[in-house]
């Protein structure tokens, strides 16, 4: 059986799951954190294309691993330790002290911007489950008129994401029908370029309706039917807030040691 | 209602006037239609009266709009809510709600309207659109009809003055359209609507309209009674250039009043002509046993069909009959859940790069999808290499098809019909053996549908090539098909000669079919053939 919990519920889990994560700065937490949101996901997304948007998630979160890992071995400060391999070094001009791409790679500057990147990866995760269990037209609704601009941001950003899933798809599809082969960074402007120009045109589409339907316009606003705040999220509020606290006794406890040595790290 | 005095609007960066000291005075409860070529302004003129333009995008505007006495540059767009309602182009990018009891209602929310009066008026609106089976449905599930009818019901629930739609009708097919509009002119009818409709498909509307705008391009606009405008305009229903060939004093504007007109000239005898039969070539594509499903769903029941060089075959059907999934499945982009399709011996499922683009050329419903370059000279160019053909050989074809496009123009910045002459001539410079459209004609005028019904008439019968084409449009299948098939459910229901099925249906015959019945006549040059055969 499918939750449907209110709009804010999933975002409230996934915020302080987010926060848990950076600041338990474990591996164990983070990556057990992420099955639990995909597993989540995997059980509640509704069939919607924001929906499908997760795997695009997990995609991009990968990215970003791979990205923090090869800048954090190629670029920087040699880390002295058990030496791995050694790589060319780049000739840099002189008024670039400090920096240095290549050099020995060792097994300590390895692990750690792979221990970053996985935190990073794993903090997009839990957004992403977030963005693809709540339906961002429901929370419009319960957004308050306040912050107007802010809504309509919010709205646009979570609707022509997913949208965007979509549309890739379609895009690839018929390009793969010109008979392009779609491998390598070359074929992204190809699918990129018609993608962004129609994200562009979705959103002031959206933007233009929402404004002649006058959202926005009266301070207040009413309720057709009340979104309540039932049990269940206040459920899963606590479950993600319980998470949250435990990662944070944790610092205290057995992650000490690991921010005093990342800490050292970063001031050597 | 709604006044415009001497409106002049030029957007930002841009040297070309989209309207020039226009004065227009629409009454209460008119109908009025805005039509011209694509990209002269009409959108924008909707957008004027309520502000949407400049407000929302920008540009110099000078005059004022006055709307129930409100003038729209004191007021925004959100300020007219309650007195304008505006459906866009496509509905489904407006949409803010899951839905429909949900959308109906948003607009109220917005403007705080008391939730026992929201109440009272959604159940009015669902009745009144006939969508109270639907009111729990969500959004994304349903047809391009009820889509369109909920857009309009959730514009009507806040007792609007004034209507304003973008071609309303133009992903719809026939049977959904003549739904939208008779409700419009019901809603004109009781309650005294003001509606002002932009459409290019002029048969479905024009006996709705009580006044026209024509924009002609160049920033000027004339107003008129429909009869007025239409006796001269080159933007103009088959009805209107039957009545011309026929070379009739008056014009008629609907089927009934034309069918009053030609009494006389249906009941003579008309010779038969000579029975034409176009040879065709031997099989292309053979579909055997076809079957698609996404998920638990089908989309296609088995099916068989084969098509023939040189055939052009139209797929009519609903919004969702599986038109599209039959297409692809052509086209070798789905995979089908049992059968096949056989394409002169292969499967189009493995075909690649560039025998792929010799074998199947595949216009999806956005043409832009293939479009990626920075300007049109850089997408031909990419047109020749990918062909391995002479350099400027691609642009060639697309001046032909649409002539005047400078080489330096951004893809975006080409008007619908344009883009899809690029696309068509990039298709078309491999020279395919099997050339697919998905709906072509949204949003194309009748200039830009007469030049793309000529090329693919040419193209299918000087190369010896089959031309599938899904669409909505009628007239276009009158004009240019040799064979139709319908499908309905995932199923089809009838497969034919073109004169054949579209006869035997009323709701799918093209207007001049339904003028002339009993002739067999589809399309205005048929009449004038009959004419030249009985001197």
């Amino acid at each position: 059986m499918k939750l449907m919990p209110h709009p804010l519920t999933w975002w409230i889990w996934s915020i302080a799951l987010a926060i848990g994560i950076a600041r338990s700065n474990s591996l164990a937490i983070s990556l057990s954190v992420v099955g639990v949101a995909s597993l989540v996901v995997l059980q509640n997304r509704e069939d919607a294309p924001w929906g499908e948007s997760f795997n695009w998630t997990l995609k991009v979160a990968a990215f970003v691993i791979l990205m923090r890992v090869s800048i954090g071995v190629l670029i920087g400060v040699p880390i002295p330790g058990t030496k791995i391999l050694t790589l060319p070094i780049l000739p840099l001009p002189t008024w670039m002290p400090g920096i240095r791409i290549g050099g020995t790679v060792t097994l300590e500057r390895l692990t750690s911007t792979l221990h970053e990147g996985i935190l990073l990866g794993s903090i997009i995760v839990i957004c992403g489950a977030a963005a693809s269990l709540t339906s961002p037209h429901r929370l419009l609704r319960v957004l308050p008129v306040m912050i107007y601009e802010f809504g309509v941001a919010v709205v646009i950003a979570t609707s022509v994401l997913p949208q965007l899933v979509a549309s890739l798809y379609r895009i690839r599809q018929a390009q793969k029908l010109r008979g392009q082969e779609l491998r390598g960074l070359s074929s992204w402007k190809k699918v990129a370029i018609p993608l962004l120009e129609e994200a562009l045109a979705r959103s002031l589409d959206l933007a233009a309706a929402m404004d002649s339907r006058g959202y926005g316009f009266s301070r207040k606003r009413s309720k057709y039917r009340p979104t309540p705040w039932l049990v269940t999220d206040s459920l899963i509020a606590i479950a993600a807030l319980i998470t949250l606290f435990s990662s944070w006794s944790l610092i205290f406890a057995a992650g000490l040691p690991l921010v005093l040595r990342t800490r050292t790290l970063v001031t050597k | 209602m709604i006044q415009f005095s001497n409106v002049s609007l030029t957007y930002p960066n841009s040297t070309r006037t989209i309207l020039d000291g226009l004065n227009l005075t629409i009454k209460e409860g008119e109908l009025v239609l805005v039509i011209g070529p694509t990209g002269c302004g009409k959108s924008s003129l909707l957008r004027l009266i309520n502000g949407l333009v400049p407000h929302h995008t920008g540009g110099i505007l000078s005059g004022d709009i006055c709307v129930d006495g409100i003038s729209t540059q004191l007021v925004k767009p959100g300020g007219l809510a309650h007195l304008i309602g505006i459906v866009g182009q496509n509905p489904l990018n407006g949409f803010v709600s899951d839905t429909v009891e949900e959308e109906l209602a948003f607009a109220m929310e917005a403007l705080n309207i008391a939730p026992d009066v929201m109440r009272k008026r959604v159940e009015e609106v669902l009745d009144l659109l006939s969508l109270s089976q639907l009111r729990a449905r969500s959004i994304a599930t349903l047809s391009g009809g009820e889509q369109q009818r909920v857009a309009i019901g959730s514009a009507l629930v806040m007792h609007p003055k004034i209507l304003v739609l973008d071609e309303p009708t133009s992903a719809l097919d026939p049977i959904a359209a003549e739904e939208v509009l008779s409700i419009l002119h019901r809603l004109v009818h009781d309650l005294s609507l003001t509606v002002v409709i932009a459409e290019h498909k002029l048969e479905r509307v024009i006996q709705f309209a009580d006044r026209i705008v024509h924009i002609n391009g160049a920033g000027e606009a004339i107003v008129g009674s429909p009869q007025e405008i239409l006796k001269t305009s080159q933007i103009a229903p088959p009805i209107v250039h039957l009545a011309r060939a026929l070379g009739l004093k008056d014009i008629a504007l609907s089927v009934r009043e034309m069918r009053r007109m030609t009494q006389d000239f249906r009941n003579q005898n008309f010779l038969t002509p000579d029975s034409q039969i176009i040879e065709f070539g031997s099989t292309l594509i053979s579909v055997k046993g076809l079957e698609i499903s996404y998920g638990q769903k089908f989309a296609l029941l088995p099916t068989n069909t084969s098509i023939r060089e040189g055939e052009i075959v139209a797929v009519m059907g609903r919004n969702g009959a599986g038109k599209s999934s039959l297409l692809r499945a052509i086209a070798g982009v789905i995979t089908p859940s049992k059968g096949g399709i056989d394409l002169l011996g292969s499967n189009p499922l493995t075909l690649k790069g560039r025998e792929r683009r010799s074998q199947i050329g595949f216009i999806p419903q956005e043409p832009s999808d293939l479009l990626y370059g920075q300007s049109v000279a850089q997408e031909c160019k990419q047109g020749d290499n990918d062909n391995e053909i002479d350099s400027g050989k691609t642009f060639e074809v697309l001046n032909q098809l649409v002539p005047g496009i400078s080489p330096h123009t951004h893809p975006r910045d080409l008007s619908e019909g344009q883009r899809l002459g690029l696309a068509l001539s990039l298709v078309l410079s491999a020279n395919p053996k099997v050339l697919i459209l998905d709906e072509p004609t949204r949003g194309l005028d009748y200039q830009a549908k007469g030049a793309l019904i000529k090329t693919l008439i040419n193209f299918a019968q000087l190369y010896r090539r089959a031309i599938i084409i899904a669409t909505h449009d009628v007239e276009l299948v009158a004009e240019l098909a040799t064979r139709v098939i319908f499908i309905a459910d995932g199923e089809i229901v009838a497969d034919g000669p073109t004169i054949e099925i579209l006869l035997s249906s009323p709701a799918f015959a093209p207007q001049v079919a339904k003028v002339m019945a009993p002739q067999p006549w589809l399309i205005v040059k048929d009449v004038i053939d009959a004419i030249a055969r009985n001197p």
